[in-house]
């Protein structure tokens, strides 16, 4: 007798354009904005015999922007891997799925007229509460489905200078003032969403349009800072099946 | 249970959670006035210590300055009157940036005799002076070493150290001259100091703002010199100084001035003991200010600088007789 488990991978890998609106007060107090450029990956394992899935992303964001005088200009760049567990309720060809997920975010602001605060780093843990819905539905005779993808951190933890601090005394005289901070949806009120279509185009690739936000904020150490990334996406999704004997 | 997990969390914490923002003010004179007074507020951090020394009062200061700023006026206008507000403040580390202009305040050289000469050092290095990166340095006719250090903005390398001490060796003494050394990268100052200490030496420290309020710091952190692992120099020094040694080069003195071998000579430092952040004005000027305080071995900020061990000045009389007042001192002293 022969006993075998399928595993459904759904794999997305989508580009994206938009405004980036950041700041970041332990470079300077005015906002800079612009424009910035997000790839994205995601991957979701469901077996069949299963309602919770795995996911796993990696976001990558570049941006270049500058203050409202045109004048100085700030390069902002971030990963940011999610990984998460959804369970999955279905009525029909609606969807819905909630879970958990941890985000591990790494990156940089970089201050290009600053001379000892040149750069800000960032990095944190996020845990976050998760959920997607979709409902697919016939347009021109082919299925057509539309998702919402939904984070929340709750709490995690991150690195900051104190208010005043240099990195200099962070990293070459080794002297630490609560850099590493507690973060709650207070104190770090972020939010990750996306609203996206999918379009097949053939059995196994499907087109995918969508809206990507994520607007991270922080006021730690009395400082302020938030990155708001909006972009347009564009990718293809495709199913894989594997099967285990 | 699970499913109303979301909406629970949706109507329950959302409303806590809000937007991070910081105030902007409108990219108008008085906008610019307000934004580059906060920023001093709040950030500047010798506000407390001047006007302790200087009687320095910020708020006066926006009083004085905030009836001079009007809508109709043109940006040389304002900038000129941001400048003068600057000023108060008395440190060559605050600096306003504009493409037409930059706003400082040099009295802490400018009011005093420069006491160097380029015609007189040229006189003393010669032609056939060696070149070690960013320091030039030479043997004297009687044995002392001589170095010459003009900026800490230009690196040093070990090798280069090790090249240079070798070459003295032989050398009675060293003379080090950071005269008109306005600062740079204080790891420089740090890399050369290293060779001229035997055991790990407490030089000063150092503490940053933790908050908005004047007084808001954080502990004093020591700061220590570690020897360096390579080559040394136990035998006496000289360094050279004049009111135009800032910043880095201040903080040199400053590790140089707790060493038992090592004499100070010349005029008073200039100062500029707060390492300094940047930020920018609605209008896209950037400024530049005294951020991170640093101190000397008393807990005292050597912002105002640093008095010798030693004050020569340079004479009238030694120069028409192409002889540098303040290197003939420190050779002779070497020589005792």
């Amino acid at each position: 007798m022969v006993v075998s488990a399928q595993t459904v991978h759904n794999t997305a890998w989508q580009v994206g354009v938009g405004s980036t609106n950041i700041l970041d007060t332990y470079l300077s107090q005015e906002k800079f904005s612009g424009v910035g450029i997000t790839l994205l990956n995601s991957d979701e394992r469901l077996r069949d015999s299963c309602r919770w899935s795995t996911i796993v992303e990696h976001e990558l964001n570049m941006s270049s922007v500058e203050d409202r005088a045109g004048k100085r200009e700030e390069l902002q760049g971030g990963y940011t891997l999610f990984l998460g567990r959804q369970y999955l309720w279905q009525w029909g060809t609606l969807r819905l799925q909630a879970g958990a997920m941890a985000a591990a975010d790494l990156g940089f602001i970089y201050n290009t007229s600053n001379s000892n605060n040149p750069a800000q780093g960032r990095v944190s843990l996020q845990l976050m509460p998760t959920a997607t819905t979709s409902y697919t539905l016939r347009l021109w005779r082919r299925p057509l489905k539309l998702r919402y993808e939904l984070q929340l951190p709750l709490a995690g933890v991150m690195f900051s200078p104190n208010y005043g601090q240099s990195y200099y005394e962070i990293f070459s005289l080794g002297d630490y003032d609560h850099n590493i901070v507690p973060t709650t949806f207070v104190s770090a009120p972020n939010l990750r969403h996306q609203l996206s279509v999918d379009y097949p185009v053939s059995r196994r690739l499907t087109l995918r349009l969508g809206y990507l936000g994520h607007y991270q904020q922080a006021n730690v150490n009395n400082l302020k800072s938030h990155i708001y990334h909006h972009r347009l996406m564009i990718g293809v999704v495709a199913d894989f099946l594997k099967v285990k004997r | 249970m699970a499913k109303w997990f979301l909406p629970f969390y949706l109507f329950t914490f959302l409303p806590f959670t809000s937007c991070v923002d910081e105030e902007e003010f409108p990219d108008t004179p008085q906008g610019n006035f307000e934004a580059l007074w906060q920023i001093i507020d709040q950030h500047y951090c010798f506000l407390d210590y001047k006007q302790h020394e200087i009687g320095l009062d910020w708020q006066q200061v926006y009083n004085k300055y905030k009836v001079r700023v009007n809508k109709g006026m043109t940006n040389q206008q304002l900038f000129e009157v941001l400048a003068d507000m600057l000023s108060e403040l008395r440190d060559g580390h605050v600096n306003m940036n504009a493409a037409h202009d930059y706003a400082r305040n040099w009295s802490w050289h400018e009011d005093y005799p420069s006491n160097f000469s380029d015609s007189l050092l040229r006189a003393y290095l010669g032609r056939d002076y060696k070149i070690a990166a960013g320091i030039d340095y030479r043997v004297l006719d009687d044995n002392i070493g001589y170095v010459r250090y003009e900026s800490f903005q230009q690196g040093v390398g070990e090798g280069n150290l090790n090249e240079m001490l070798s070459e003295f060796m032989t050398c009675n003494g060293i003379i080090i001259d950071i005269r008109n050394n306005g600062g740079g990268d204080l790891s420089n100052a740090q890399q050369l100091a290293a060779r001229f200490v035997q055991q790990k030496t407490l030089v000063g420290y150092i503490q940053h703002k933790t908050g908005k309020g004047h007084s808001d710091f954080s502990a004093m952190e020591p700061r220590y010199l570690e020897p360096s692992k390579q080559l040394r120099w136990h035998k006496p020094v000289c360094v050279l100084t004049n009111r135009h040694v800032y910043s880095a080069a201040n903080e040199f003195t400053l590790y140089m001035h707790t060493l038992p071998n090592v004499k100070i000579v010349g005029d008073h430092t200039g100062g500029g003991a707060g390492m300094p952040f940047s930020s920018s004005l609605p209008n896209g000027w950037s400024v530049r200010f005294s951020a991170v305080p640093m101190y000397d071995t008393q807990r005292q900020p050597a912002e105002f600088g640093i008095e010798p061990d030693y004050r020569v000045d340079l004479t009238v009389d030694d120069f028409k007789r192409g002889k540098d007042t303040i290197i003939e001192f420190a050779r002779k002293l070497l020589a005792e």
